[in-house]
This record gives structure tokens, C-alpha cells and sequence, in this order.
């Protein structure tokens, strides 16, 4: 589906690890506790894919997903997402709380937007710096509900969206919470992407 | 004997140790340059060579870049060992200065490698 | 050109009457824009501020959350969002007016913030910082939240599963207790426990382990007919049954036909960790007899005794423990 070479993949992960790493800085200053995250991998997916991968774990489990637009560049929507019980967990951990309530309280949701508002941004910052791209992004949505629901309600019409899918680790306070961020890309887009990576490892290594 | 001066490169993405190589030679092209992919691979290599400098992923599979500080700070108690990281925070800070160990921060650039070899006076 | 004038006295007039306050900084973080409602809730007038470096007058905000979103929005051109669960005050504003520092003791008013990049043709971007105060929403959440707890406290069923609750329990087993001495009748006291809970909640999820829970509930209930018997859920997994007028040999054989019905349901459970696939209980009996006079933490204690050697023993039985 997307060619790109082992090292252009390896240059996209190491880039949101950079993103990432930034992110949990961020966190960490936040709630003055060590926080780290990293990308294991990424993976090209279309979007029924993309939705069975997060769809897959338990039937019927809903998924918290935070999203923003991005466009300049290239254009993207980005959703940070975790399973339900995660972003209670999260959100807990980070807030302090131990309240027994089974569903992220408004306060909580404008929480986890503030958390993918990190992610999202830092990530895709990282991006847009060693890329030396311009873009502009919008402020969080909190949504909630199935991985299918969350992934089609973007750049609906388009079935011949590409969804790049970042696996991320999350640990605070030896909670280890597994999440993803999902960029939902149309061909233009993805053709973008790919042109920038290649340029990119060309500007750094070219001389190598 | 007169080696020349090696440098060790620890970090799973192979872009990375292309940079810091890359960095590396461009202010001394004298040097030579060893890679290594994991915390465990660095561990092997320090038993046939003797670098001076050991520039240490914080995050990799693995050992990850802290034991593996923590284990050649042991080893090699003459080398000086830099973690590199993105994620700058006053923990892992505090437990690189507990081990003895400096930090540089994540994204690579040839000014931030050409700083810290200058500020480590090699 | 009187309509572009009258057109900046009407935005200037408008901005001075939002009941947000908004901060815009130049490309260098120089405070170009205060408007009337931060000069009413912080401790600074306008001309105070306008021109200096922002970190100047916030230098405590320096390194912080909002200080990485200036930058996102003035470099990146991104927006960002500082919720007002993780920063409860990060600037000194007050809600009722700013009493020069608030040393009249009135706490911060707590704020959501935005920071948006602004880009005007011709000039390098700025950047707007929007407070809103959100005291009044924060304050109704923690008071509805607060109630719901004291409401759980106060009421003696399980939330979920509608059984007696912990301190249902804790009232019935003092009364009974009691009253078996007084009476001079056996009381039995069963502890039950689902097997492998933790590894049916892990593979299923949670929604699943609370339907399960639901349901064993319901079952237990079912079997405990008599209306002095008390079922209770004890904790996560556990349940305790209160069984007056209960001798030991009764009691164990109420507490085998409870274990064969549960495990007769045949509620599947694919990670028990052994060729039972279903889910089982285990039940510890513990007998106070007229002669005794136990306290009820030797009663408890026996029972989950009981109950421990049951785990033990391989789960899915029963097992007694004397006092």
C-alpha cells in the first residue's frame, strides 16, 4: 500500500519517538512524576483495517479518542485513542483522583483533550520542524464511542484513505497503558508525507 | 599504543547512529565511529574496544539506554557516557547525575553533537 | 476613513465587554494586548503591562505548560488547550476583583485556557491567550460528585449488583451475631469468592466482569431463601452470606448446593488456567455455636480462613473451619 524504504520508516518512527518523548516531558512537568513514552512501530492501514486493529481487543469496548485537524503542508486528521478504561486510568493518574465513577466526568473529558492536545501537537510539531513544513492546528474534540464510529466520522467520503497507525506506550507510575495515534491521510497527503521523508533523509544524510 | 579516537553509538534507530555518526566525523574526521543497535550489543562491543565517548539512546527495546548506563559507567569508568534523549524531565535527570552520566537532548543536530564534544573538551 | 475607525471603536468596545479575559503577545512574547476584564480580575491595569515581556510580569510561568503552548502557537502555528482539571490557577486572577494579590484570602478563580496562534498579513504572527473562568462549573462537578458519594455511603445496596452492600453487612453481622448469643442458636457465616475473577475481568474486560458479577449476585441471591439470610457483596469478588439459626452441618450443605449451582451455570471462562472453563466458587464456612462467644473478627477471620484453604485446595469446594 505505501512504499517506503526501511529507512524511510525508520526515520518516521524515530521522529514521533522524538514527538512523543517531548509529550511526556510535558506530562511529567505537569504532574511531577516521571513519565515516559515511546512509538514501537508503525503501521499503514486502510480504515476498516485501522478500525478492527483497535476493535479487535473486546467486543463492544469503547474507545476515548481525542482529535485535531492539521492542514498547510499536508493536510491530516490526527486522533489520539485509547480504550475506555485507559483513559479513566489516565486521566486518574494524572489528575490524582480515586473516585469510583465509571465514565470520564465533562472535567475529565476536557483533561484527556488537554493530554491529546500534547501528543497530537508535540508529534506532529516534531514532524513539521525537521520537515520545515508550515501548518496550522485546531484545538481537541473529545469523542467516545467504537473504533469504527471514531475513524469514519473523518474525511468521510474518501475509501481510498490511508490511516497511519502509531502504536504508543504509555507509563506513569508503573501504570503501563498501550494507545494509539491514528493519522487519517488521503493520497495527496500521503503523497506529501512520503515526498518529506525522502527530502528529509536526503538533506540529513545526503552527504553520507 | 595510538588508537585513534573511537566513539560508540548506541541507539535502535538506524537514522539516529547515521546522524551522530554523520555529526561525528564532521568535526573530527579522524575519528572512527562504532554503532551498536541495543544496550546489550554496547556491552559487547566495550569488550574489544575502548571508547571515549558513549552516546546512549535513552529509549530502546530491551535494556534500554539506563541499565545499559549503568552497567558500562561499571565497565568503563574512564569513558564518558552521554544519554540521548527527548524526553528531558527532572527524574531521568536526577538519575543521570546519580550514575555519573550527561545528557543531550533528542532531535540530533550537528550543533548539539559539536556542543557537547567541545564541552566534554575532545 | 470613518467606517474602518468606527469599525476598530466597535471590535475594541467589543473586546473590552467579553466576559473572557485575552492577552495577545508579539512574536518576542511582549504583552500587546490586556484587555479590560484581565485589568478587573488580575492585579494589573493595562498600562502596567503593555510592551513588557510577558515572562517578565509571569516569570513563575516560565518553563510551564502555557510556556511551551506560546511557543507552539507563535513557532508552530498550533493551538493548544490547558484544561482547568490539570492547572487549577496557573495566573493570579480573582473572581470577585483583584484585592492586590488576593490577600484577603480569596482563592484563585480556576481557568480554562486557550492559546491560538494570530496571523495578520504583513506582520509576524501573535499569539492570543484566552481565559475563561470556570469556578462556578468546577465547583457543581465536585459538589455533584461529592453528594454521590455521600448518597452511596448512606444507602445499604450494592451499586451494582443491588445486593446488601459492606456496611449492610457490617450492621447485620454485629446484630446477628448478638442476637445468636442471646437466643442461644448456631450462626453460619459463609465467605464466597469467584474463582479467577482478576483473569475473567482481564480477558473479558470490565463490562463483562460486572455483568458477571451481576449475575453470580442474582444466582446467590436466589438460593438464599429464608428472610433472615443475609447476602451481601463483601468486596470486588467476594461475598458473604449471614446464615442464623444455622448449624455447621447445614450450613455446608446450603453452601455445596450454592457451589454446584454456580458451577452448574456454566458461565463461560476461557482463562481459568486449568480444564474447568467455566466459572466456580469457593466458600469458606465458619459456625458460631450457643456455647461461644466469638468476637466477629474471630467469625470473619475463620471463614476466610476457610475460604483461603479452599484456593488452595484446588477451588471450585468448600471448605470449614472451626473457631
Amino acid at each position: 500500500m505505501v512504499n517506503l524504504s526501511e529507512l524511510e520508516n525508520d526515520a518516521l518512527v524515530e521522529i514521533f519517538n522524538i514527538g512523543v518523548g517531548h509529550a511526556a516531558a510535558a506530562m511529567s512537568e505537569i504532574v511531577n512524576e516521571e513519565v515516559t513514552m515511546s512509538v514501537p512501530s508503525i503501521t499503514f492501514l486502510n480504515r476498516a483495517d485501522a478500525a478492527a486493529l483497535l476493535g479487535s481487543k473486546k467486543d463492544g469496548e469503547r474507545i476515548c479518542g481525542v482529535s485535531q485537524h492539521y492542514d498547510g503542508a499536508f493536510a491530516t486528521e490526527a486522533i489520539l485513542m485509547f480504550p475506555e478504561d485507559k483513559s479513566l486510568e489516565i486521566v486518574r493518574l494524572m489528575v490524582g483522583d480515586a473516585m469510583p465513577l465509571q465514565e470520564l466526568t465533562e472535567m475529565e473529558q476536557e483533561a484527556m483533550s488537554e493530554i491529546g492536545n500534547i501528543i497530537l501537537n508535540s508529534c506532529v510539531g516534531t514532524l513539521a520542524n525537521l520537515f520545515d513544513s508550515e501548518l496550522h492546528g485546531s484545538l481537541p474534540l473529545y469523542h467516545v464511542g467504537t473504533s469504527a464510529e471514531i475513524l469514519s466520522s473523518f474525511g468521510g467520503h474518501d475509501d481510498d484513505a490511508v490511516v497511519l497507525m502509531l502504536h504508543i506506550d504509555f507509563v506513569l507510575s508503573k501504570h503501563q497503558i498501550h494507545g494509539y495515534v491514528a493519522f487519517v491521510l488521503d493520497l495527496s497527503a500521503l503523497h506529501d508525507l512520503k515526498q518529506q521523508v525522502s527530502r528529509y533523509l536526503a538533506k540529513v544524510l545526503g552527504q553520507a | 599504543m595510538n588508537h585513534s579516537k573511537q566513539v560508540l553509538v548506541v541507539d535502535d534507530s538506524r537514522v539516529s547512529r547515521l546522524m551522530s555518526h554523520q555529526f561525528i566525523l564532521s568535526k573530527h574526521a579522524d575519528w572512527q565511529v562504532i554503532e551498536a543497535a541495543t544496550g546489550e550489543e554496547a556491552l559487547e562491543k566495550v569488550k574489544t574496544v575502548n571508547p571515549l565517548l558513549i552516546l546512549l539512546d535513552v529509549n530502546m527495546p530491551g535494556m534500554g539506554g539506563m541499565a545499559a548506563a549503568e552497567q558500562l559507567r561499571a565497565l568503563c569508568p574512564q569513558t564518558h557516557i552521554v544519554l540521548v534523549t527527548a524526553n528531558v524531565q527532572n527524574a531521568i535527570r536526577n538519575r543521570a547525575i546519580e550514575l555519573g552520566v550527561g545528557f543531550m537532548e533528542k532531535p540530533i543536530t550537528e550543533t548539539r553533537i559539536h556542543q557537547l564534544i567541545e564541552s566534554l573538551g575532545l | 476613513m470613518p467606517d474602518a475607525l468606527h469599525r476598530l471603536a466597535l471590535l475594541e468596545s467589543i473586546l473590552g465587554a467579553v466576559n473572557l479575559g485575552a492577552i495577545v503577545l508579539d512574536e518576542q512574547h511582549r504583552i500587546v494586548l490586556w484587555n479590560h476584564w484581565m485589568a478587573r480580575h488580575s492585579a494589573r491595569q493595562a498600562d502596567a503591562v503593555l510592551g513588557q515581556d510577558f515572562f517578565a510580569v509571569y516569570p513563575e510561568l516560565r518553563h510551564k505548560r502555557i510556556d511551551s503552548a506560546i511557543t507552539q502557537a507563535l513557532r508552530d502555528n498550533f493551538q493548544s488547550l490547558l484544561s482547568q482539571t490539570l492547572h487549577k490557577a496557573p495566573f493570579a486572577l480573582y473572581t470577585h476583583g483583584a484585592a492586590a494579590g488576593g490577600n484577603d484570602g480569596e482563592e484563585r478563580m480556576q481557568q480554562a485556557i486557550a492559546v491560538t496562534p494570530i496571523n495578520l498579513p504583513g506582520s509576524p504572527r501573535h499569539c492570543l491567550i484566552q481565559i475563561n473562568d470556570v469556578t462556578i462549573a468546577v465547583g457543581r462537578e465536585k459538589l455533584l460528585r461529592e453528594q454521590t458519594m455521600v448518597l452511596r455511603s448512606q444507602t445499604f445496596s450494592d451499586g451494582l449488583t443491588g445486593i446488601a452492600n459492606r456496611r449492610h453487612f457490617d450492621v447485620a453481622i454485629e446484630k446477628e451475631t448478638r442476637r445468636a448469643m442471646r437466643t442461644s442458636s448456631p450462626l453460619s457465616l459463609l465467605m464466597i469468592d469467584i474463582d479467577h475473577f482478576k483473569d475473567y475481568n482481564d480477558h473479558y474486560g470490565h463490562q463483562q466482569g460486572d455483568g458477571c458479577l451481576i449475575r453470580v449476585a442474582a444466582e446467590l441471591a436466589a438460593m438464599l431463601q429464608r428472610p433472615t439470610d443475609l447476602l451481601a457483596r463483601y468486596g470486588g469478588e467476594e461475598f458473604a452470606a449471614i446464615l442464623p439459626d444455622t448449624d455447621a452441618a447445614q450450613a455446608l450443605r446450603m453452601a455445596e448446593a450454592i457451589r454446584e449451582h454456580v458451577a452448574g451455570l456454566r458461565i463461560a471462562h476461557a482463562k481459568t488456567g486449568n480444564e474447568v472453563k467455566h466459572i466456580t466458587i469457593s466458600i469458606g464456612i465458619a459456625t458460631q455455636h450457643p456455647q461461644q462467644q466469638p468476637t466477629i473478627s474471630a467469625l470473619i477471620g475463620a471463614a476466610d480462613r476457610a475460604l483461603y484453604l479452599a484456593k488452595g485446595a484446588g477451588r471450585n469446594r468448600v471448605m470449614v473451619q472451626s473457631l
